[in-house]
């Protein structure tokens, strides 16, 4: 084994290092701005702590909205439309939907480990399940800080 | 086996997919439906189905889907409070099409295309129809 790849290795399997911290989604849930009907509103959240070294950003549409922080969640407004969400890691998985007006979606980004570095894959999920995974998320009131 | 295959072979053995090839698709147009006319179809028994090379999916018992139009290739039905997707070297929202009560493919939203069910067999599905 390299040095290199014990570095990488030793990296992703700090479980907790660089998690989000703050209010839990429980707690903001019912703070967070209303949604305009003109709008649709995505959430982006990483649920598992696992491989938390690897934090790329995230792009929707080709422009950054936030980083894949564990154990964290954030959400942005958009219009309606087509959108390609991807994550800026050596290889890349994108996610394509449709957004529409009112309309709420949740982007799980789950990490899937290689032999020398880990990506995010972004996956579309249904709003039953991401509230269940949400509840022990941070908020992330500014995801590009 | 080629150097190119075994590489992927092995590499997908470690979990990296990026091998993966593109889901198969091909252009469609789709003719949405009246407001008034989107029946509903409910799902009688859950099925596994292939949407991609190497990766599956579940259509669940219970679920709901409304039919919002009509391509080359059959209905197109979207499902209600709930999302699906199909996967290769990317992931996709996807929409169910339907010839009778046969899963003949999915109707991918933003690419405008369908993609065929992985395997190329159709799939026969318990279906309740509701009317609009």
């Amino acid at each position: 084994m390299t040095i290199r790849t014990m570095l990488v290795t030793a990296a992703l399997l700090l479980p907790l290092s660089g998690c989000a911290t703050g209010a839990k989604y429980t707690e903001v849930a019912s703070t967070l701005p209303p949604l305009a009907s003109s709008q649709g509103r995505i959430y982006f959240y990483r649920p598992s702590a696992f491989g938390a070294a690897v934090q790329p950003a995230i792009n929707l549409n080709g422009q950054k909205v936030g980083t894949a922080k564990p154990h964290g969640f954030y959400f942005v407004d958009r219009a309606p439309g087509n959108y390609e969400v991807t994550a800026a890691t050596e290889t890349e998985k994108k996610l394509t939907f449709t957004l529409e007006p009112s309309q709420e979606r949740f982007v799980r980004l789950r990490i899937q480990m290689g032999v020398m570095v880990g990506r995010i894959v972004p996956e579309l999920v249904d709003k039953a399940d991401a509230e269940r995974e949400l509840g022990k998320l941070s908020f992330i009131p500014d995801p590009l800080k | 086996m080629s150097l190119r295959g075994g590489l992927c072979v092995a590499l997908s053995a470690l979990g990296l997919v990026a091998c993966a090839p593109e889901v198969v698709r091909r252009p469609t147009q789709l003719t949405s439906v009246a407001e008034q006319a989107k029946d509903t179809i409910e799902i009688g028994e859950t099925v596994p189905v292939s949407v991609g090379p190497g990766y599956r999916r579940v259509i669940r018992r219970g679920s709901l889907w409304t039919r919002i139009g009509r391509s080359v290739e059959g209905e197109v039905f979207k499902p209600v409070d709930g999302v699906f997707t199909v996967e290769g070297a990317q992931i996709h929202e996807a929409y169910l099409v339907l010839a009778g009560d046969r899963l003949v493919g999915f109707y991918l939203p933003v690419e405008r295309a369908f993609a065929p069910v992985g395997d190329g067999k159709e799939i026969r599905l318990s279906i309740r129809r509701r009317p609009p």
